[in-house]
Formats: C-alpha cells, structure tokens, sequence
C-alpha cells in the first residue's frame, strides 16, 4: 500500500478496518472515543459558553471540496448502553441545555420550565413522560440510530458534548423543574 | 410506544460494549449524507412549491398584498412583505459610500465608470445575471470577485479583496444597478455554470460540521415555519433576489462590512451559527453555493437595497 493513499481519509478508515480485524480487535468500541478524542482537543482551548474557536471546525466534514476537511468521511453511527444510575447534576445541565454556546437544546425544544424552539418536539412534560433512560442517551448521543434522517445534533458521537454534560442534562430532563 | 421498545431493545443490543459504531453499506449510508429533497429541487423561484407551500403567498406584488391583508405572518410570505415591497432608508449612505468608490479616479485618473459608465450606467441589469462564467479569469464568479479583480487588474488597486468594505459596498451599489431586474442565471445550458450549480445544490444538501448539519436541515420545511428559538428560516427560494443586504451595525467578529451582508458573507455566517468550518469568500465551493442560491431565485425581480429584520411592527397590532 502506498503513502500516498493512506494519507487519504477514506483510505486511512479502511487500513484502520482491516488491520482491525487482521488483529482480532473488530468488535464494539473499536472507533470509541473518535467523537470523544476530538472533544479532548477542543476542551483544552474552548470553554463551553464562549464562541468555538474556527480551528477546530476543520476537524468535521466541511463545504471546501478542495480542503481536507471537505474531504472527510461523515460521522459512522455510534450505537450506546447507557449504564445507570441517573446521577447528573440537574442544575449544570440546565444550563447546557439552555446556553446557545453549550448544548442549546432550547433552540429547537422547549424545555421542562422553560421556552424553546418548536423544530424538535417540546420535552416540558419529559418529567411525567419518563421515556426510558436508554431511549434519552441515544437521543442525545446519537439519533441517527432511530431516524437516519434525524435533524438534531449528534452530541457524543462529535464529541460536542462530554459524557458527563449528557448526563446532567438527563438528570435536568428527569427532574424538571420545581 | 414504538420509540420506546426501539430504545430498550437497543440497551440489550450494545450491552457488551459502551460504543459501537458501525458504518452503513456504502449506498444507503450515502444517502444519509445529504438531507433529504435534492431531487425536488429546480433552478427556478417557484420550485418554492414543492417544499414549503408558501410561494404563492409571496410571487408577486399581489399576492403578497393580499397575504398581508388575510394577516398571514412575515415567514408565511418568506419574508418578502418587507423584502420586496419596503426598500431600506438605513441602507442609502451605503449606497453613495458605493457611488463614490465607483467613480473615485486612481492615479491615473481612471475608475470603474472610465469603463462602465458614470455612475455605472452600463452596469444596468448585470447583477441579475451573477454569477456567471468569466472567460479571462477561466472561472464562475461571484460579484465581489469581478470586483476583486477589476480593481486589481484594470485600476492597480490591490486592497479590495472580497472580504473589504470597499467591496462590499461596491458590491450593493453595482447590485442595486438591477434593482426589479429578474433574477436570470442560467444553469440549464451544459457548462461551467450548471456544473457549479449542481456541486453547489449537493454542497447546500450535504451534512457537515460538529452539528453535522446541512444548509438545508434549516431551510427546508419543517424547520422552516418553525422556531429556532427565537429565529425563523426562510426557504432558499427568492433570497438570493435581495442580496447583498443591509445589517444592522453588526458583523462578524474582526470583520469589517460596513453593515453590508453580501451573499458570501451570509453564507460565512451560517456555517459559523451552525458550527461549520467557515468557507473562504470567492473558493470554488463558496461560488458553488452562491450559484445554487442565486439560480433558486430565477425568475424572482431584485430588490436592492432592502434589509435583514422588519423594522415595522404593524403585525403586532393584528
Ligand atoms: C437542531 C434542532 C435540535 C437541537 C439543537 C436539539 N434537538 Fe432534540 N430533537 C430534535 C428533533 C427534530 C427531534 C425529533 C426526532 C428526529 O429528529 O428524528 C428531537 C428529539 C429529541 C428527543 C426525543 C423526544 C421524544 O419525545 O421522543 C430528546 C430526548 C431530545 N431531542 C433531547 C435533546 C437535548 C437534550 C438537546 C440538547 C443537548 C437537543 N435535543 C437538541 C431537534 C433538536
Ligand atoms: C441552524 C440553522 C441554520 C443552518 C444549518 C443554516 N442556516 Fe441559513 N439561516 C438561519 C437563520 C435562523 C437565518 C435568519 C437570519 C440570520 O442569519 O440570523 C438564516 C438566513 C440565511 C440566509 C438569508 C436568508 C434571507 O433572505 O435573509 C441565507 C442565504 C442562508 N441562511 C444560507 C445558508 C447556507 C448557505 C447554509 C449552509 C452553509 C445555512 N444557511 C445553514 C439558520 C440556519
């Protein structure tokens, strides 16, 4: 195999694939962190609440064919198991869900005591619905495994949000407000 | 509920493992890589009616009247109630700030009238057109391109790139020469132009960015007619027709636009707002784009120079 076309990002996945089974290693969580890897790089510049900083939006799929970032593969879908308990900080992830340069969730969805969008549906009742804590995870972390088609961001699997936001902001959908 | 039981089976499924990942067979994961209604999509202003169903609230002087007789709502009428029939009063010293450039002698005595006529009579028109094939520069260009290159070219001036505000508010001021003109780019002739409108119609469909997000995923229905918090989308039909536009005193942060949103700014501050790697003005994609923009408001009259928000709160009182 030349250098050349290794240095390609499609070519790269595919070297990464089948060294992955020649070694044995193709199972669940071999591209894990992918997402999560790119979050590291961006929390060690950006805080959340402050604008993103323009270098690390290179790191995804980009309009400028003639760019890398034009040439990136999209995101492969991330399938996840929500392991409990439900133990999020409701008060932060208030605050995720309603910060514009969070998680914004209130741009699309009116939230359990407060006002929203009206792209997504409204998640004021989510205290008295209770979905299923998986069902939420998945959501959140990728919705594309219910609907490919999906409009909402895909929080984990881009690493907009960490592990732990996702949780809080759980905790906050559960909870509601008092 | 349905949902629901997905949601609970999946738990059991991916049990062994906190992530897995899978990429779908190269087809049909293909075709998750675009929003979906690109093949609905036609070079022209009313393709509007395949997608949100407003259009006819909006083609003409009269039917936009009448809309706004029944009492319909800005976004039921894409915005055209003060797009098209109000025209901006902040926007004229823009204007005349264009003027002047325009006719302002270099060294040696020359300006862009010395070609186009005083005040750019010739110019008459020519913006309806845009962008079109330049066969000196062997590429599709925007307006602040062929400004761009004018002025470096023909007056020695180098310091108009697309990003400046001579530029911009020369950019305004040569589009304001078509105001009522019919927008009429055509992508239907094989070559350059519809080549670019097809890469610009996939790039507009196309996900990308952290949010993995297409232009589209905004500015088609049902998120058109909705809100994003406090904001509503239009559909990409006819705006291209008002562009560039006035802003109010704000722009990008560090840029300097004289309160001029041109059309490659616009889309600049899109892919920020959706946190999209940000184009550069005049690249082949952002030209691509703006070909797809322009040719979905053919047969749309221009009208130049209007603004961003609606500064009459008439509709309050309905
Ligand atoms: C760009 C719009 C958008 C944003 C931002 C957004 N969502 Fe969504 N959300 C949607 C849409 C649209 C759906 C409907 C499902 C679909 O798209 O297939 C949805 C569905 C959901 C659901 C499932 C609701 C149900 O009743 O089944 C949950 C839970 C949810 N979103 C949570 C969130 C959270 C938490 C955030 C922020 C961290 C968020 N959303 C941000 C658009 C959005
Ligand atoms: C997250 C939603 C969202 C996405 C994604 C999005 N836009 Fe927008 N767009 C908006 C909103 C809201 C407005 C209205 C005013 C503003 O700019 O704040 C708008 C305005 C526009 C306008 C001006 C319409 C008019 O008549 O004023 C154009 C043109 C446009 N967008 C093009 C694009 C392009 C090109 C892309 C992709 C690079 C894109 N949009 C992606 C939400 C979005």
């Amino acid at each position: 195999m030349n250098l050349t076309a290794l240095r390609q990002p499609g070519a790269r996945c595919l070297a990464a694939l089948v060294a992955a089974s020649v070694l044995g290693l193709f199972s669940p969580g071999v591209f894990a962190g992918s997402g999560q890897e790119k979050l590291q790089k961006i929390r060690a510049k950006w805080k959340p609440g402050e604008a993103m900083v323009p270098e690390f939006l290179t790191l995804y799929p980009c309009h400028e064919e003639d760019q890398p970032c034009g040439k990136l593969p999209p995101p492969a879908v991330e399938k996840v198991a929500f392991k409990g308990p439900l133990a999020g900080d409701a008060a932060r992830g208030e605050k995720i869900a309603l910060d514009v340069r969070w998680g914004n969730c209130a741009a699309c969805h009116a939230l359990p005591g407060a006002p929203g969008g009206s792209v997504g549906p409204s998640l004021a009742d989510y205290p008295q619905r209770r979905p299923p804590v998986q069902y939420t995870y998945q959501r959140i972390w990728d919705g594309r495994v219910f609907n490919p088609d999906a409009h909402m961001p895909i929080y984990g699997t881009q690493g907009v949000l960490t592990e732990e936001e996702i949780r809080d902001v759980m905790a906050f959908l559960y909870q509601g407000k008092k | 509920m349905n949902k629901s039981k997905a949601g609970l089976a999946l738990g059991a499924v991916a049990a062994v493992g906190a992530i897995a990942s899978w990429q779908a067979p190269a087809g049909e994961a293909a075709k998750h890589d675009y929003w979906p209604g690109r093949e609905k999509v036609i070079p022209h202003v009313s393709g509007d009616r395949r997608f949100s169903g407003t259009y006819d609230n909006w083609k003409d002087e009269a039917s936009i009247r009448a809309a706004k007789a029944k009492g319909l709502m800005s976004h039921e009428m894409n915005f055209k109630d003060f797009r098209w029939l109000e025209k901006s009063f902040d926007a004229w010293p823009v204007l005349e700030e264009g003027k002047e450039y325009f006719n302002q002698p270099n060294a040696a005595g020359k300006s862009c009238a010395s070609c186009h006529g005083p005040d750019g009579e010739k110019l008459k028109g020519v913006y309806a057109n845009l962008p079109r094939f330049n066969a000196r520069l062997g590429k599709v260009v925007v307006g602040p391109t062929q400004i761009r290159a004018c002025a470096k070219d023909y007056l020695g001036i180098d310091g108009w790139k697309e990003n400046t505000r001579p530029n911009s508010v020369l950019d305004m001021y040569v589009a304001h020469l078509s105001d009522g003109r019919k927008v009429d780019v055509d992508v239907i002739s094989p070559g350059p132009l519809k080549e670019a409108y097809e890469r610009g119609k996939n790039l507009y469909f196309k996900r990308t960015g952290q949010f993995h997000f297409a232009c589209a995923s905004c500015h088609t229905p049902p998120t058109v007619g909705n809100y994003l918090r406090g904001q509503r989308p239009s559909t990409f039909f006819g705006d291209a027709a008002h562009y560039p536009i006035y802003h109010f005193p704000y722009t990008l942060p560090g840029d300097d636009l004289a309160h001029v949103f041109t059309l490659q700014h616009q889309i600049r501050s899109c892919q920020m707002l959706s946190r999209m790697s940000q184009g550069t003005e005049g690249s082949r994609s952002m030209v691509d784009i703006e070909v797809f923009l322009k040719a979905s408001a053919n047969g749309y009259p221009m009208s130049i120079p209007t603004q961003e928000y609606n500064m009459s709160t008439d509709y309050l009182k309905r």
